[in-house]
């Protein structure tokens, strides 16, 4: 009987390895492409556009998926100055002329014919306010290529070209390698590129959007200059190896997706490209009012979590979100790390938002009118990199009151009180709590603000209300 | 066979220097465009060399590394630049009055005092054209 059982087992055994045949590894390293050409290095320069190519998104809204077997990517390096927050006019180092740099936007096997100019020598608009030309490179995560050939560091008036074959899926940053790359990353130079699996993605989305985040430890130029009225601002190199950030931002942008929301409708399935470059945070990433039907770790399907409220990515990890949008309303994208949220670190995913602009590219943007009293100036600069996130100025409520009219609606010396010390006012000033209630409980957080600042905002506040009744607006007071 | 040899040597040093930094980022690290410009507006040449020995630490090291260099016949004043973190020095030349390998031993007699050499990386006699040396 035990032979008869053995015998029968060892049937079965045989019987199934015979009626199945083992599920084609997507990962076969056979099929992988593993030996690349060479890298070229020439001395003819690049003109014109500053990136070309088919694949390339230039900013949140990602575009289809371009069937060619090879995509043609050129990024060149600049150097030029930047909004990175409105008023903060900040000298950068750029992939493709913009921070992010363009995403790339490819499929598994696809080939990538890359070129590079480094630019950085290249006459701009504010010539003496940018950093002086120096060597940069190209270090693709995406690709599997030798960094010393491939991920050399070019002189300015330099080309670099070389090809690689995308052998797995994911979001993948992009960076300059060339050191000290911490600062290199932090002025700017990186973005992200996207690989499909061969096969595409398992789910249908209505909506996609790139959401790049990273750190700028800004200081104002040591030598005051200004461009457009507006302070510089150069890289802090002590708050930079302290991996202290004045701005933590999506996107390239302080409050960005705040001001320009990412359009969605009810009942849409929403597609997110998450990328944190760091170079020094972690990020948390949430949606606020709804939960990640589905989560892919680095981007790729394989690693897929579901139901997840936040997924946590250190420096140049990625993850696919994939989430509804159940009813009207504006879905805030946070880093759920709420300091660096403060820091700018926040977007709208909006039913009421209008379509985004062609070009949501923030560079250069021209200053806008501003109050001339030093103070308000100054308040200005601080509500427009703290607050706008939950205020709007004669925009309505947002997560706040408008503080349009609120000189009008509250004392000096309570507006004062409340800008210092919101939460012990919330337990015992009956017009704060009335306010709370009125607000769906969401408490104003206490910004550790100094007498001094205090002034400067109550200023500001002072000269919106002393302005024509609707003349002054969020977008017009700063971005 | 023994400059054979010695040929095989530097291969495999810069070889060996590709494993930490790679010889474009060594180079990167004291690449100075208003130097490389200056330079190549006088048809000056620019050099680029890994530092062998034990390099001297402390505030200024950097500083009197630059100085002992800077004060070698044939180098142009105020074109020394070193990086102590990627044991990198470069500066600038003129071809008429010494050839690379003359000014690299000029600069490696005052450098002797600290028991360092030099080993030449890449020379730039155009802009954007790193070239090898050629001793």
């Amino acid at each position: 009987m035990k032979l008869h059982h053995l015998l029968l087992l060892a049937g079965l055994l045989s019987a199934c390895g015979q009626s199945s045949t083992p599920p084609a590894d997507s990962y076969d390293v056979a099929k992988m492409d593993l030996k690349p050409m060479a890298a070229k290095v020439t001395s003819e320069r690049h003109k014109g556009a500053f990136a070309e190519g088919a694949s390339l998104s230039m900013g949140a809204e990602l575009k289809p998926l371009d069937a060619s077997p090879v995509k043609t990517v050129r990024l060149d390096t600049t150097h030029k100055i930047i909004e990175i927050a409105p008023g903060v006019k900040f000298s950068a180092w750029t992939f493709g002329d913009q921070v992010p740099g363009p995403t790339v936007r490819a499929r598994v096997g696809d080939r990538i014919r890359f070129s590079m100019t480094n630019r950085s020598d290249e006459p701009v608009a504010a010539p003496a306010l940018t950093a002086a030309p120096m060597m940069h490179s190209m270090d693709f995560h995406a690709a599997m290529v030798s960094p010393q050939d491939k991920y050399r560091s070019i002189a300015p008036g330099q080309t670099i070209e070389f090809e690689f074959t995308l052998n797995y899926p994911g979001i993948f940053m992009y960076h300059c390698g060339t050191p000290m790359i911490l600062e290199h990353i932090a002025s700017g130079m990186y973005g992200a590129v996207i690989v499909e699996p061969r096969n595409g993605y398992p789910t249908k989305a209505d909506r996609e959007y790139v959401v790049v985040q990273s750190e700028f430890y800004a200081k104002p130029a040591p030598g005051k200059q200004k461009v457009d009225g507006a302070p510089l601002y150069v890289l802090d190199g002590d708050r930079l190896r302290a991996a202290q950030p004045t701005h933590t931002v999506f996107n390239g942008v302080h409050n960005g997706m705040v001001n320009n929301p990412l359009p969605a409708k009810p009942g849409e399935r929403v597609r997110m490209y998450v990328l944190n470059v760091g170079p020094s945070k972690t990020s948390s990433f949430h949606v606020v009012g709804t939960i990640f039907d589905r989560v892919w770790i680095e981007g790729n399907p394989d690693n897929q979590m579901r139901g997840m409220q936040t997924v946590l990515l250190g420096s140049s990890n990625s993850a696919i979100v994939e989430y509804l949008i159940p009813e009207d309303g504006s879905y805030i994208m946070v880093d759920h790390h709420f300091a660096n949220a403060s820091q700018g670190a926040i977007g709208l995913v909006s039913t009421s938002a209008k379509p985004p602009a062609k070009d949501l590219e923030h560079h250069n943007m021209p200053a806008s009118a501003t109050p001339t009293d030093p103070d308000a100036v100054a308040g200005k600069l601080a509500f427009e990199s703290k607050c706008l996130a939950c205020h709007s100025v004669g925009e309505g409520r947002k997560l706040g009151p408008d503080v349009a009219g609120v000189t009008k609606r509250r004392s000096s010396a309570w507006l004062a009180r409340w800008l210092k010390e919101p939460e012990k006012m919330l337990q015992t000033d009956p017009e704060a709590m009335a306010m709370l209630k009125e607000h769906n409980n969401i408490p104003m957080p206490n910004q550790s603000l100094g007498d001094a600042e205090i002034r400067q905002y109550l200023k500001y506040f002072e000269w919106i209300d002393q302005q024509p009744a609707g003349t002054v607006k969020s977008s017009a007071g700063g971005h | 066979m023994r400059v054979a040899a010695a040929a095989a040597g530097l291969v495999l040093a810069l070889q060996a220097l590709a494993c930490g930094y790679c010889v474009e980022d060594k180079i990167a690290s004291t690449y100075d465009h208003a130097v490389v410009m200056r330079a190549l507006e006088h048809r000056h040449h620019v050099a680029f060399f890994h530092i062998e020995g034990v390099l001297p630490s402390g505030e200024g090291a950097g500083h009197a590394l630059a100085a002992l260099a800077e004060s070698a016949a044939g180098v142009d004043k105020g074109s020394v630049r070193v990086s102590l973190d990627t044991l990198t020095l470069s500066f600038a030349f003129d071809p008429q009055r010494s050839s690379l390998g003359a000014a690299q031993r000029a600069v490696e007699r005052k450098l002797a005092l600290k028991k360092l050499s030099l080993m030449p990386l890449r020379v730039m006699e155009r802009a954007a054209d790193l070239k090898m040396p050629k001793n």
